[in-house]
């Protein structure tokens, strides 16, 4: 039973790959292509993930190109900033062949879900990828209740 | 009853194998002056031992993995473990020996020097 499904599984695979290639067939023949290509989401903003570790809020952010000094975080309450700038990088006494990457600035907020130590932060950039640890506020924490 | 099995029989490697890592292109900036070609490509979380770049017979591949630890439970997820990969065809007068990389700050930084006999010339016009 489980391998028939499996194999049902295989088949549409092969179907979105084929589907996938066939979008990008027409949307350009050599332009970049995949379902997320770039560092940004739609809004401008860079692309980001959010985790719960218990202890902690974990978030992760791409931003290629950009160096500590072009980035700002603020964080106030449960309420998180994070702001940057791309400045161009194009070489003097080239020409330009085909230009991709943006130069841009962004601002993206969140509302973390609990409050936040916010003495406690740390931000790590490495490889083009933020990396942020927010400490969860001890009120934030999850408790576990004993059944008197 | 027909006892043949084989026809039946899928095997591992079949074509329709389910890929590893999501592909996808990253973007790139391609600048060319007299004396070499520079390319630039966005790979946010790629680190230096999980790149490749390979220059053979005219084309120009690249290509990065990057791994996203996942940390306890995620509330969303925009990105994931990638594969950027992309080939370019490059002139065939490329000085594949001097071609250098650099990657800092998620963007791969690639020279590919012009080999000398491709570099443009003056000529100059000798009076008789």
């Amino acid at each position: 039973m489980w391998t028939g499904a499996n194999d049902f599984d295989r088949m549409f695979d092969a179907m979105d790959l084929f589907r996938s290639r066939l979008n990008r067939m027409f949307v350009g023949y050599d332009g970049p292509y995949g379902e997320n290509f770039g560092w940004r989401v739609a809004n401008g903003s860079p692309r980001t993930n959010f985790y719960d570790t218990g202890e902690a809020f974990e978030l992760l952010a791409e931003l290629p190109g950009m160096s500590k000094e072009d980035i700002t975080i603020r964080i106030q309450g449960n309420y998180l900033e994070l702001s940057g700038k791309r400045t161009s990088d194009a070489p003097k006494d080239y020409k330009a062949q085909r230009v991709e990457r943006d130069v841009t600035s962004f601002t993206r907020s969140f509302t973390l879900p609990g409050d936040v130590n916010a003495d406690k932060i740390k931000a790590v950039l490495k490889d083009g990828l933020l990396s942020l640890v927010l400490p969860k506020a001890e009120a934030a924490k999850p408790k576990q209740i004993s059944i008197s | 009853m027909n006892e043949n099995t084989e026809l039946t029989t899928r095997k591992a490697e079949m074509l329709e194998k389910r890929q590893e890592l999501p592909r996808i292109t990253p973007v790139v900036d391609i600048y060319e002056n007299e004396d070499e070609i520079l390319l630039f490509a966005d790979m946010p979380g790629v680190a230096k031992e999980h790149v490749t770049v390979h220059v053979d017979n005219g084309k120009l591949e690249i290509s990065g993995t990057r791994k996203v630890e996942k940390k306890g439970a995620s509330s969303w997820e925009e990105f994931g473990a990638v594969e950027y990969r992309r080939v370019f065809s490059v002139p065939q007068s490329l000085d594949v020996a001097k071609v250098n990389a650099e990657l800092k700050e998620g963007v791969l930084r690639l020279h590919l020097p012009k080999a000398e006999a491709a570099k443009p010339r003056t000529i100059k016009i000798t009076a008789h």
